[in-house]
């Protein structure tokens, strides 16, 4: 009989939506490859919109859970990366408004240094605490200027396709990038 | 709710982005809240320039000490940007191993078809099968299988397969064509089994050649 190949390796050289087209009709290792290429960009996303990891890796998880169930009716009038996009934001409001407390920024409880190979190069305490001044600020704007900042800053997206993911226009995509940094530079003005 | 219905999205009021009439230089609306500085640049414009990290590519950004104010001005958050960017995230491949343990309990089979072997009435998942031939069809150089379909032909064995494919035009499609179905009937036949009468083939997309894959392969995140 056949032997399966279901290296992640494999298909790795294909387009999103070729593989989006495999795994729509049931190809399961086509959408772990879509998976292990999107999972840290939608990670970092859900991160900057929830606040904390656990809540944003159940995010990303539920995000691609409903990709897979949705795939069939997935009509590639979006690229694959802005549906996911969508998928995952909205599943972050979901969590967001479901939630009573507001969220808890980012690294608030500093996570001991593990030290392992694959832990970050050690920065500076006024370095983390920045970060976390930051991650803060981030957790007080609105969710349309939060979107478009970790799009931007934190995705490098550029306008066209921070208004595809988020059905508006590049002009307030711009503004609301305004506002968001403004606001920012405000919360961080200790920093300086 | 569909995931990706717009009323579930965050709005702002409609004056939020009310804009005064006419253009910037740069032929850019100015949105309320936006600043001229003394130099005639919007300070969102500058603001933008500093997340593309080329100040060279702009003398004027460069010598103009106000566009240097506002670039300093938000360096706090430049800086602190630029470290949570730098973070990779924990736990990546046990999340795609969640994703993938769910997804691979929610199998989707599709059609049972009939192997030819009609005593032992064998049957096998359309998925399964389309998997299989997809890669035989993976095996022609410049060709890549899109969707792949099974179905009975009549009332025996028989099976009618219908694949769509993505091609490189380095060489003529009909022979590409040719090899490909070859490379399907042969993975069909001795390998699953299937009494495939027919392989219908449409191209639908064109490749660019690719190099080989190496070991290190990036991966995209929709950048």
């Amino acid at each position: 009989m056949t032997q399966r190949i279901a290296s992640p390796q494999r298909g790795c050289d294909l387009p999103d939506g070729l593989l989006a087209v495999r795994a729509a009709e049931g190809d399961e290792d086509s959408f772990a490859v879509l998976v292990q290429r999107h999972n840290r960009s939608l990670l970092a996303l859900a991160r900057g919109m929830l606040g904390n990891p656990q809540d944003a890796e159940e995010a990303v998880q539920d995000a691609f859970v409903s990709a897979w169930r949705r795939l069939p009716e997935y009509r590639h009038s979006a690229e694959f990366s802005t549906w996911m996009y969508r998928i995952t934001i909205n599943r972050c409001l979901t969590m967001r408004r479901r939630r009573r407390p507001p969220p808890v920024p980012l690294d608030t409880v500093a996570e001991p240094a593990t030290g392992d190979a694959r832990s970050q190069p050690a920065r500076s305490a006024e370095q983390d605490a920045a970060t976390e001044a930051l991650s803060r600020a981030l957790a007080e704007l609105d969710d349309g200027q939060r979107i478009c900042w970790i799009l931007r800053e934190l995705q490098g997206l550029p306008y066209n396709e921070i208004a595809h993911v988020t059905r508006t226009s590049e002009q307030t995509v711009r503004g609301r990038l305004f506002r968001a940094r403004r606001s920012l530079q405000e919360a961080m003005g200790p920093w300086r | 709710m569909a995931l990706d219905d717009p009323h579930v999205w965050p709005s702002e009021p409609p004056h939020a982005d009310g804009h005064r009439p006419g253009r910037t230089a740069a032929g850019l609306l100015p949105f309320v809240g936006d600043e001229v500085l003394p130099c005639g640049r919007l300070l969102s414009r500058v603001w933008e320039q500093v997340r593309d990290a080329a100040p060279a590519a702009d003398p004027h950004t460069v010598s103009c000490p106000h566009c240097r104010e506002a670039v300093e001005g938000l360096a706090t958050v430049t800086a602190a940007t630029q470290a949570l960017r730098a973070e990779d995230p924990p736990g990546l491949q046990t999340l795609a191993d969640r994703v993938m343990n769910v997804v691979r309990a929610e199998i989707r089979l599709g059609r049972l078809l009939p192997l030819a072997d009609p005593d032992r009435e064998l049957r096998i998942a359309e998925n399964a099968a389309a998997k299989v031939l997809r890669q035989a069809a993976d095996t022609v150089p410049g060709v890549r299988a899109s969707t792949c379909r099974l179905v009975p032909a009549g009332e025996g064995t028989d099976v009618r397969v219908t694949m769509t494919l993505a091609a490189s035009l380095d060489r003529p499609l009909p022979d590409r064509v040719d090899q490909v179905r070859r490379s399907v009937l042969h993975s069909a036949g001795p390998y699953l089994g299937l009494a495939v009468t027919t392989v219908d083939i449409v191209v639908v997309d064109v490749l660019e050649p690719w190099p080989p894959l190496s070991p290190g392969h990036p991966t995209g995140g929709g950048t």
